[in-house]
C-alpha cells in the first residue's frame, strides 16, 4: 500500500517535472542551433552555441543589461523583504480592528490594472526629475500588498509564547522581530525572496516606461529587442532567453532547501 | 547556505547603492561580463540633457532593428560626420510598441523632456498620433526637405492635414514572392503570374497546388491580406471623415477572395508569425504576398537560392480602379517636439535620408533597405541582379511597384479598422458567418470606437 | 527609558509599535499606488475637451461600458479563464506541495526546481514554445492523431484557443503557487500526518482534514492573488493568441491596453474599465476574506 503510494507519487512528480522542464530543454536546443534549424523545428542540441553567443555579444550590450538587471533586482528584493516583512509582522502580531481594515484597504492596490496608473505614476516621477533612474524603477515595486499579506499570513503561525518569553527577557519589540521572527520564518523568507527577485527580474512594462536611456537596459528589454526586427535570429534569441532565465532558476535552486526543508517542528 | 546568500545580496546591494549614488548619469559601457566592477564617469551627462549646451552636436534617436534601421542610422551618422566632425548620434534601440507607448505616455502626462530628437514611426501610426498628439511632433513642411522626391503612396501616410511629419524611410511595397521551381513543376512560368486578376491567379495557383501538394500562398492571419487588396483598389475605408465599410464594393470582393483562397486550399493561414516564416523557409507553401521587407526572412533559407521570384500581386476582378499594387508596412523618420537643435536635425536628415543616393546605395546590399527615395531607384545598385531570385532585378522592380500604389485613407483609425476587419474575416471564414452582416458589424464597431 | 513612556499601558505601546512597523510599507503604497489610482478614478469621470482640458463627464464613460460589445466579449473570456483556471491550478499546486512534503520522497530539490521553472521562464520563450507545441502540425496534434483522434486547429477555433490559454496559465503558475504551499506546510508538524495515518485516514482525508484547514491562511492568500492576477490577465492574451481568433481570447486588460495605446486613444474610457476591474476584484476578494480570514 505504502509502496504503491510512493511509486504513484514518483510517477506524478516525474510527469510534472518533465512537463515543466521541457521549455528549458527547448531553449537549450535553440541556443545551440542556427536560426533556420530552429524555425524548421529541430529539437536536438546543436553546435552553434559559440557562434550564437558571439552574435549576441556583438548585437547587444549583454554585460550592461546583466549588471542593470542584477542591481535592480537585488536592491528591490532586499528592500522589499525588509519593508514588507516588518509590515506583515506589525499587521499580525499587533493586530486590531484598525490594522485589519487597513490591510483590506491596502489589498486594493493590487486590484487595479497597472496600465491605469502608469501615466499618473510617470507624471509624478518626471515632475521629481527621476525619469531614467533606478530609484524611480524601484520605488513603486517595493511595497506590495501581496508580500505584506504573505508575511502577515505567515506570522499567524508564529507562536506568541516566544514573543512573551522574549519580552520577559527584556528584548525590545524591534529586536524580537530581528532575532526571533526572521530566523524562525526562514521558509517564508526563502519563498518571498525567490518570488520578489523573479518579479523584479522579469518586470517589463514599467521599466520600458520609466527607463528610456540605453544605459538602463535590462535583460527583458534586451530579449525583447532580439525579437523586434523584421527578421529574427532565433538562435541568438533563444540564447538570450536562456541567459535571462538562468539567474532566477539558480536562485531558486539555492533557496529551495530553505523554504521546503526548514525544520520548524517547534511551532505548535 | 541561505544566510550566506542573504549576506551576499546585502553586500552587493550596498555596493550598488553607493556606486550609483555617487555616479550621477552613467555614460560609459561596462566591459561585457563585469557586473560589480563598473566604473562611473561623473563628467558627462550627454545622454539625458542633450543639445542644450553650446557646440554640443549630439542627437538622440529611437529606432528598433539593429540589422535594419539602427544600421541605417549608424551609416547616416558616419556619412554626416565627414563634414561635421563634432556630430554624434545617440541611438537607442527600443521595441516599436514601446516607442509608441513611450510617446503616448509622454503626451498624456504632458511631459516631453524624455523624448528623443528623432524617432522612427510605423507609417500606419502616423495619422493616429499626429491627429491625437500633434504636440509630439515638429512640423517638417518647411524643414528644407524636398518631399516630392519620395514615393507618393508612402508620403501620404506621414502627411496629416497637409503638414509633413515624417521623412519616408523604407519601402513597404507589396510583393508576391513565388517559388519558381514549384511553378515550373506545374508546367507554368513565373511570367504567367505577372499582372493577373484574382480569378486568373486562382486558376494558375490550383495547378501549382495540384503539382506540388502544398498551398500556393501562406498568410499570417486574415486582415493583412484583405487590407492589401483594399489598398490595391484604392478603396478607402474612410471617406470624408465617415466610416466606409458597408458600401465598399472592394472590401466585399476582397473578403470573398480571401474566403475562396482558404476554402480551396490555395492559401493556408498561420496565426503565429514564426510558423508563417517557417512555412516559407520549409517549402510548405509556394509563395507569399507581403510587404517587400519579408524578403530578408525568405532569404534566410540559403538553400533555396535561385528558387524564388518576385511579381506583383493579383488585382480584384470587376472593381473600378483595381491595380496590382499595394503597400504593407514601412516607417518614416520624425523629429520630436523636444528637439532643441532643430536646425541640426533638419540638416542631418536632409543631407542623409533626404538627398543622399550614396547612403541608400550602401543600405541596399548591406541592410536590405529598399528606399522610398525615388532618385535612389535609378542608381546602379538598384539595377543589380539578385542571385537568390534567379537573376531578377528585384530592387528595380520593387521601386517600380512602389510608384504605382494607389493612395488610401484610413483617417486616424487604421488600427481600429484593422481590428474590426480581423473579427469580421475570422467570423466569415471560421464560422461561416454572412459577409454583409459581418461588414455591418465591423462598421458599427469602428463607429462605436471612434465616437466620443 | 523615561518615566512618561513607562506610564503608557503596554497595550498602547504595542499598538503604536505595530503602526510604526507597518508605516513605511503603507506610505509607499499610498504614494505610489493610491494616489495614481485616485487620478485614474477622476479620469474615469472626465472627458477630454478642446485643447486637452478635462471636463466632468458624469457617468458617461461608465454607461459606455454597457453598449460596448468588445467589452462584453472580453469580460466573458476573462471570467471564463477565472472560473476554470484558478481552482484547477490551486488544487494541482496543493497536491504537488503535499507530495513534495512527504519525507520519504527522494530528490525533492530537483523536483521542486523543475516544477518551479515555468514561471521563471521569460514570456518570450514560453509563448514561442506554446505556439509551436499547439501549432496545426505541432507536437500536441501529432500526439492526438497518433492515438486516433481528430487534430484540433488550436489557434483558429475560439474554444480551443481559450483552452490553450488556460493550459498555459496552469502550466506557468502552478509551481509558483506550490512554493507558497510548501513554505506554509513547513509550519505543520509532519507527525500530525503520521498520527492520522495510524488512525486509518486515507491520503484524501489527510488532504481535506489536515492540509487544507492548516494551510487556510496561505490558500486565502493565493486565492486572492490568483483572482486579481487572472482578472488582470494580459501577457498570455497578447503574446500567445494576440486575442484571436477575432477577439475570442482577448482579456479585459488587453482590451484596456489596446484602447489606450493601439487604437484611437480613449484614456478616460480605459480608466472606467480599469475601475470596473478594481471593483470586481475587490468584491471577489472581500468574499474570499470573509470566508477564509479567521483567526482561531
Amino acid at each position: 500500500m505504502t509502496k504503491f503510494k510512493t511509486i504513484l507519487s514518483y510517477i506524478v512528480l516525474v510527469l510534472a517535472s518533465f512537463l515543466s522542464a521541457f521549455p528549458l530543454y527547448y531553449m537549450f536546443c535553440g541556443a545551440t542551433n542556427t536560426s533556420i534549424d530552429i524555425v524548421r523545428g529541430r529539437l536536438l542540441p546543436g553546435t552553434h552555441l559559440a557562434e550564437n553567443f558571439r552574435t549576441l555579444l556583438s548585437n547587444q550590450n549583454l554585460g550592461l543589461a546583466m549588471y542593470n538587471s542584477f542591481r535592480n533586482a537585488i536592491v528591490i528584493t532586499v528592500v522589499t523583504l525588509l519593508v514588507c516583512s516588518i509590515a506583515g509582522y506589525g499587521f499580525e502580531i499587533y493586530h486590531d480592528k484598525g490594522k485589519d481594515i487597513l490591510m483590506s484597504i491596502l489589498l486594493l492596490a493590487m486590484m487595479l490594472p497597472f496600465v491605469a496608473i502608469m501615466i499618473p505614476l510617470f507624471k509624478m516621477f518626471s515632475s521629481w526629475k527621476l525619469v531614467n533612474t533606478w530609484i524611480a524603477l524601484a520605488l513603486p515595486s517595493i511595497s506590495t500588498p501581496f508580500m505584506i499579506m504573505l508575511f502577515r499570513q505567515a506570522a499567524r503561525s508564529f507562536p506568541h509564547d516566544i514573543i512573551e518569553a522574549a519580552r520577559l527577557e527584556g528584548l525590545s519589540e524591534i529586536k524580537i522581530f530581528f532575532k526571533m521572527f526572521i530566523p524562525v520564518m526562514k521558509s517564508t523568507y526563502g519563498a518571498a525572496m525567490t518570488v520578489t527577485f523573479m518579479n523584479a527580474w522579469n518586470n517589463y512594462l514599467w521599466p520600458t516606461i520609466i527607463l528610456q536611456d540605453k544605459n538602463q537596459l535590462t535583460m527583458p528589454m534586451l530579449v525583447a529587442n532580439l525579437k523586434s526586427g523584421y527578421s529574427v535570429d532565433y538562435g541568438m534569441l533563444m540564447l538570450g532567453v536562456l541567459i535571462c532565465t538562468l539567474p532566477t532558476a539558480i536562485i531558486f535552486l539555492c533557496l529551495q532547501k530553505s523554504f521546503a526543508n526548514g525544520i520548524t517542528g517547534a511551532v505548535k | 547556505m541561505k544566510k550566506k546568500l542573504v549576506g551576499a545580496l546585502l553586500v552587493a546591494a550596498m555596493t550598488v547603492t553607493t556606486l550609483a549614488g555617487c555616479g550621477g548619469t552613467k555614460d560609459n559601457t561596462p566591459a561585457a561580463g563585469s557586473d560589480a566592477g563598473e566604473k562611473t564617469e561623473n563628467s558627462t551627462e550627454a545622454a539625458s540633457d542633450e543639445g542644450t549646451a553650446d557646440g554640443d552636436e549630439t542627437l538622440t534617436v529611437w529606432c528598433w532593428d539593429p540589422t535594419f534601421n539602427v544600421y541605417a542610422m549608424q551609416q547616416a551618422e558616419a556619412m554626416y560626420q565627414k563634414d561635421h566632425p563634432n556630430f554624434k548620434l545617440d541611438i537607442q534601440e527600443k521595441v516599436y510598441t514601446d516607442i509608441e507607448q513611450s510617446l503616448i505616455t509622454a503626451a498624456e502626462a504632458g511631459n516631453y523632456d524624455t523624448l528623443p530628437d528623432i524617432f522612427l514611426m510605423q507609417d500606419n501610426s502616423f495619422s493616429k498620433n499626429a491627429t491625437n498628439y500633434p504636440e509630439l511632433f515638429t512640423d517638417l513642411t518647411d524643414s528644407g526637405i524636398d518631399f516630392d522626391q519620395f514615393s507618393g503612396g508612402k508620403l501620404a501616410d506621414s502627411t496629416v492635414d497637409g503638414a509633413h511629419y515624417g521623412i519616408p524611410f523604407d519601402n513597404g511595397a507589396t510583393i508576391m514572392a513565388i517559388r519558381s521551381d514549384m511553378v515550373e513543376k506545374a508546367g507554368l512560368t513565373v511570367e504567367d503570374f505577372k499582372d493577373t486578376t484574382w480569378s486568373e491567379f486562382m486558376e494558375l495557383a490550383q495547378k501549382v497546388v495540384d503539382a506540388n501538394g502544398v498551398p500556393m500562398l501562406t498568410s499570417s492571419g486574415g486582415s493583412e491580406i484583405v487590407i492589401e487588396m483594399l489598398q490595391s483598389a484604392g478603396a478607402s475605408p474612410m471617406v470624408d471623415g465617415k466610416v466606409n465599410l458597408v458600401d465598399n464594393a472592394a472590401l466585399k470582393a476582397a473578403i470573398n477572395v480571401y474566403k475562396e483562397l482558404i476554402e480551396t486550399g490555395i492559401m493556408i493561414d498561420y496565426t503565429d508569425w514564426d510558423q508563417y516564416i517557417a512555412s516559407m523557409n520549409d517549402g510548405k507553401a509556394a509563395g507569399v504576398i507581403q510587404g517587400c521587407w519579408i524578403m530578408s526572412s525568405i532569404q534566410a533559407a540559403e538553400d533555396q537560392s535561385g528558387k524564388w521570384a518576385i511579381v506583383n500581386m493579383p488585382r480584384l476582378d470587376d472593381i473600378d480602379g483595381a491595380t496590382n499594387y499595394a503597400n504593407c508596412g514601412g516607417a518614416s523618420w520624425a523629429v520630436s517636439s523636444n528637439c532643441k537643435n532643430t536646425d541640426l536635425a533638419f540638416d542631418f536628415l536632409n543631407s542623409t535620408f533626404g538627398t543622399s543616393v550614396e547612403l541608400y546605395d550602401e543600405l541596399l546590399p548591406n541592410a536590405g533597405v529598399i528606399a522610398s527615395y525615388l532618385p535612389a531607384g535609378e542608381s546602379e545598385a538598384y539595377n543589380a541582379t539578385s542571385e537568390f531570385y534567379g537573376g531578377q532585378t528585384v530592387y528595380k522592380d520593387i521601386v517600380e511597384f512602389a510608384g504605382k500604389v494607389p493612395g488610401i485613407n484610413y483617417g486616424a483609425y487604421y488600427n481600429d479598422i484593422r481590428s474590426a476587419l480581423t473579427d469580421a474575416i475570422t467570423n466569415v471564414v471560421q464560422n461561416g458567418a454572412d459577409i454583409d452582416e459581418e461588414i455591418q458589424n465591423a462598421q458599427d464597431t469602428v463607429e462605436f470606437n471612434i465616437s466620443e | 527609558m523615561n518615566k512618561k513612556k513607562a506610564k503608557l499601558s503596554l497595550e498602547t505601546k504595542h499598538n503604536l509599535t505595530g503602526w510604526a512597523f507597518l508605516l513605511p510599507a503603507a506610505i509607499l503604497i499610498f504614494v505610489f499606488c493610491f494616489y495614481p489610482m485616485l487620478q485614474a478614478i477622476i479620469l474615469s469621470f472626465s472627458k477630454k475637451g478642446t485643447g486637452g482640458v478635462s471636463t466632468f463627464a458624469g457617468l458617461a464613460n461608465y454607461s459606455r461600458i454597457l453598449k460596448d460589445k468588445t467589452f462584453q466579449q472580453c469580460l466573458f473570456n476573462t471570467v471564463f479563464y477565472f472560473i476554470i483556471q484558478v481552482p484547477v491550478m490551486l488544487i494541482l499546486a496543493l497536491g504537488l506541495a503535499q507530495l513534495l512534503n512527504n519525507p520519504k520522497i527522494k530528490g525533492k530539490g530537483i523536483f521542486r526546481t523543475l516544477i518551479f521553472l515555468p514561471c521563471a521562464t521569460s514570456l518570450v520563450s514560453y509563448s514561442m514554445i506554446f505556439k509551436s507545441l499547439f501549432a496545426t502540425d505541432g507536437l500536441v496534434n501529432n500526439v492526438i492523431s497518433a492515438i486516433g483522434l481528430t487534430p484540433v486547429d488550436w489557434f483558429q477555433n475560439s474554444w480551443a484557443a481559450r483552452f490553450v490559454i488556460i493550459i498555459a496559465l496552469v502550466w506557468r503558475w502552478t509551481g509558483y503557487n506550490m512554493v507558497f504551499y510548501l513554505a506554509g506546510l513547513q509550519n505543520i508538524d509532519y507527525s500530525v500526518y503520521e498520527a492520522s495515518y495510524i488512525d486509518g485516514a486515507t491520503p484524501f482525508q489527510q488532504f481535506t482534514r489536515i492540509t487544507i484547514p492548516l494551510l487556510r491562511p496561505t490558500i486565502l492568500l493565493t486565492a486572492i492573488m490568483s483572482t486579481s492576477g487572472t482578472l488582470q490577465l494580459f501577457d498570455e492574451s497578447v503574446n500567445l493568441t494576440a486575442g484571436g481568433p477575432g477577439k475570442s481570447t482577448m482579456t479585459l486588460a488587453h482590451y484596456i491596453y489596446n484602447i489606450s495605446f493601439v487604437e484611437t486613444p480613449k484614456f478616460n474610457y480605459a480608466a472606467a474599465l480599469s475601475v470596473f476591474i478594481l471593483v470586481s476584484v475587490a468584491v471577489l476578494s472581500a468574499i474570499q476574506m470573509k470566508v477564509g480570514d479567521k483567526r482561531d
